[in-house]
């Protein structure tokens, strides 16, 4: 099986040029498709699915701003498709050649950001919150906790600006996407005062150091929480009491695609319950579709730290687009506070 | 044009398209103003200039150098001893060289992550410490300055090495025995003909190791854990999650800029010894 | 003297070789996490069964292959030039190629090549990456060229034009023999500067044109896992046989 692949992986690559097949390009965040997906695409089509991954939205924005990057279908955080829309990137969607778009969780078939879905399709949604080891009494349950001298060492925050202002804005009871200076530099002191007790600023990273208990707490993504969880039962997340950020990874055409009628046809095939619970499976992610969600297993669809129930669920905020004197500031405060 | 002109002509076109072509938009991109998704846009200022001077990013600048400074004479230290051993060998000294190379062919992130790895608290050289006895709690040997030291020595470690062995090889060991002969001890020689005379590889190594070193943005935020911030940080940061590329361009031209006038005062003084 | 050179030399080895040794060893782990949980080569099976890897590691090969090629050419033709009279401009914008940033190299190559599209129509794609490489890696090519230069006297060339040779000849046949090792040893950097790079190519690369760095990073950032450590471990064993063979070739 595995020499089969590799020489048609291998005789692939030498047929890519001649290859008469439509082609789709597909650039997506990694781990966010199942191993299934993109071939069975492929097989049902008849076409060739030429598919590439990112890790941040900048990294994907840099490619597309200049409008002819080769991509067709990106994944845009939901924050980033209002600049993305004026700056005229995306091309807009045919509901009627979208009828999956019944599948959606009725939470997402008329978000914030594209109240008319014209534009893009909630695809995968994570939140922030807080990863911890059950051998900290009492659990953390608020942003506050994390200030907790007792945590000296074992403690980290992401390496992300949105998310660690965040989490200092939140304790102090303000917006997550505050713009105000005052309320601003009130929570560059407390990160500040926080920093003595940080081991270090990291993202994903951090995983494998709460699996071996050498981190007792940490500011963490939800679907990075639950991969922890699951590799050490001593594991827990919660999502604190004070408020938290969700983000929604959205699949949006671009203008520039001259594909548009088979990217629907790939939106439209990622919107099928099956293919979306396939995916699920696979990445351990939470879905957008309301319909893949029927079919998941009761643990997964119960699952806290993955689906949070309804009341959890109204203490979250969907970060937007700031203006840029607010990002500007936000972003002096974080090299203040690195520099610190 | 004589053989010189033609000689020089690819590398100047190489550079004129791919250098200073892209330098030019870099240098556009200082004088504009950020875009919402990244990108820039109209007007034209100087105020990411402006913003270059204030003591928060000078001291940025500072630290940089000092930690840059610091992995050059370290690399320094480590590396000549090796490169004269291997233009010392008799035999197998491409296979020497080559394995210098080899761990700089798997990934720099990978081998950045062994030495997390290796370094954290319940990582190997902790464990293998306890283990001997030689320590009873773990020693905090990662997400501080000197790991990240320690990851930009490792790092650049072959940049140092290459040069000083281009040099060394080409010593005539007559030199060296006339010394010998002549009374001086093997240290001694080292010191006072070997070294002043591999100075063009020194300079070469030294110089192909602190310069990137201050631009390294991987190692300090993977090893220094994100708490420090130096000038690649802060570049590599305006660049991505705070989208502000005219900022992030002014920077680097600030920083193209004393780096050049550092090496024209260095080189002046040294008499050119590469050109 | 030699004896201590020898020692330091195993201790200099050890010291950079230990990285890849216990990725090696983790490669074997049946865990994903760095707790030793049993022998197992499942992830070096899962690198053949991954398209994205094989065709990355192709990727990268070609494309540190041409780099090199043109880079280390371009590079001591340079030095060469510059060592018979300097030029102030070219020097200055060789080490500025090397202070600048990648992060910046990256955007404003891409920012050249989306303003140069525009009128050719052409996209981003393995070429593009290439021309980058080539960009940076001249000016690693010209210094440790120069270095070596610096220890060949002007003299012998002098002498070979008294005996009637022309410019090219005395180049050609004089001093080219005796640059070889600097240039053995540049080419080495270049290739190792190219097949590595991973900001720069990930700006520039096109939608066919993923490399290995690309792979791997983006598996690495999402949390360490073990098929890098197995790519990594069978990175180094085939680097590492095949510079014994041509050991071996050359002692023949």
């Amino acid at each position: 099986m595995n020499r089969r692949v590799f020489l048609l992986g291998a005789g692939g690559l030498a047929a890519c040029a001649r290859d008469p097949r439509p082609r789709l390009n597909v650039y997506n965040w990694s781990t966010y498709v199942a191993p299934e997906t993109i071939p069975g695409f492929e097989a049902e089509f008849g076409v060739r699915v030429r598919y590439a991954t990112y890790e941040s939205n900048e990294e994907m924005l840099a490619k597309v701003l200049g409008g002819n990057s080769g991509w067709d279908v990106v994944f845009p955080t939901h924050s980033r498709i209002e600049a993305m829309r004026q700056y005229g990137l995306l091309a807009p969607l045919r509901r009627d050649w979208l009828p999956g778009l019944a599948n959606l969780d009725p939470r997402f078939r008329s978000p914030a950001w594209d109240p008319a879905l014209e534009w893009t399709v909630p695809y995968m949604w994570n939140g922030t919150g807080i990863a911890y080891n059950r051998t900290f009494q009492p659990a953390p349950q608020r942003w506050a906790d994390l200030w907790d001298p007792r945590l000296k060492g074992r403690l980290t925050m992401l390496d992300d600006p949105e998310d660690m202002l965040g989490a200092c804005l939140k304790k102090l009871g303000l917006s997550f996407s505050a713009t105000d200076p005052a309320e601003l530099r009130n929570a560059e002191r407390e990160a500040v005062a926080q920093k003595p007790l940080l081991r270090a600023y990291l993202n994903a990273e951090v995983r494998d150091q709460l699996v071996s208990g050498d981190v007792l707490a940490a500011q963490l993504w939800s679907t990075t929480a639950q991969q922890a969880i699951a590799a050490a039962p001593n594991v827990a997340f919660t999502y604190p009491a004070e408020g938290f950020p969700f983000y929604c990874d959205c699949a949006a055409i671009l203008r520039e695609s001259r594909r548009t009628r088979l990217a629907h046809q790939f939106l439209d095939y990622l919107l099928r319950p099956q293919v979306s619970a396939q995916i699920v499976e696979a990445t351990k992610t939470a879905t957008a579709n309301g319909a893949a969600q029927d079919l998941l297993p009761e643990s997964v669809r119960r699952n806290p730290t993955l689906y949070p129930p309804p009341e959890v669920f109204a203490r979250g905020e969907w970060p937007h687009t700031l203006p840029p004197a607010a990002q500007r500031l936000r972003d002096r405060i974080w090299t203040e506070i690195k520099s610190a | 044009m004589n053989l010189r002109s033609w000689f020089l002509f690819p590398a100047r076109l190489w550079m004129a398209a791919f250098f200073a072509a892209p330098f030019a938009i870099v240098l556009a991109y200082s004088f504009l103003a950020r875009g919402p998704l990244g990108g820039v846009e109209q007007p034209w200022a100087l105020e990411n200039y402006r913003r270059l001077f204030d003591p928060l990013y000078l001291e940025i600048l500072l630290r940089s150098f000092l930690v840059a400074g610091a992995a050059t004479a370290v690399c320094l230290v480590l590396a000549f001893p090796a490169a004269l051993f291997i233009a010392r060998a008799s035999r197998h000294k491409n296979l020497y060289l080559q394995l210098v190379m080899l761990p700089f062919w798997t990934s720099f992130l990978v081998r950045t992550y062994a030495w997390i790895f290796l370094l954290r608290e319940t990582g190997l050289i902790n464990t293998a410490l306890q283990a001997v006895g030689i320590i009873h709690t773990p020693l905090p040997l990662l997400y501080n300055t000197g790991a990240v030291l320690l990851g930009l020595v490792y790092g650049y470690l072959p940049f140092m090495v290459l040069p000083i062995y281009a040099t060394l090889e080409r010593l005539d060991p007559s030199l060296v025995e006339a010394a010998a002969d002549l009374g001086a001890r093997p240290v001694s020689t080292v010191f006072r003909v070997i070294l002043p005379l591999t100075k063009p590889g020194i300079v070469a190594g030294s110089i192909l190791v602190f310069i990137p070193c201050l631009g390294a943005y991987l190692t300090p935020d993977l090893l220094g854990g994100g708490r420090t911030v130096l000038v690649g940080n802060l570049v590599q940061n305006q660049f991505t999650s705070a989208r502000d590329w005219p900022f992030g361009s002014a920077v680097s031209i600030g920083l193209m800029a004393v780096v050049t006038v550092c090496l024209w005062v260095f080189l002046r003084r040294e008499s050119e010894p590469l050109a | 003297m030699k004896r201590w050179l020898a020692a330091y030399a195993v201790a200099f080895y050890a010291f950079l070789h230990l990285p890849l040794a216990t990725l090696a060893v983790f490669s074997f782990n049946s865990s994903r996490f760095t707790v030793w949980e049993g022998f197992s080569l499942d992830w070096y099976r899962a690198i053949f069964r991954d398209p994205q890897i094989v065709e990355g590691t192709w990727n990268s090969i070609v494309i540190a292959l041409w780099a090199t090629a043109i880079s280390t050419v371009i590079g001591t033709l340079c030095a060469y030039g510059l060592w018979k009279r300097g030029s102030r401009l070219l020097t200055g914008s060789l080490y500025l190629s090397l202070v600048t940033p990648e992060i910046v190299t990256g955007i404003s190559l891409l920012a050249l090549y989306q303003w140069a599209f525009r009128w050719l129509h052409w996209q981003l794609g393995l070429y593009t990456v290439v021309l980058a490489h080539v960009a940076f890696s001249i000016a690693y090519v010209v210094i440790v060229v120069s270095a070596r230069l610096r220890t060949v006297s002007p003299a012998l060339e002098e002498a070979a034009m008294d005996l009637g040779a022309n410019e090219w000849q005395a180049f050609w046949y004089v001093t080219l023999p005796a640059l070889l090792p600097g240039i053995v040893a540049a080419a080495l950097l270049a290739v190792t500067v190219s097949f590595d790079d991973y900001v720069i190519t990930s700006m520039v690369a096109g939608v066919d044109s993923e490399t290995l760095p690309m792979v791997i990073y983006a598996m690495a950032r999402r949390g360490a896992s073990p098929v890098i450590n197995a790519i990594s471990a069978l990175i180094t064993v085939v680097f590492g046989v095949l510079i014994l063979i041509s050991e071996r070739v050359r002692e023949i």
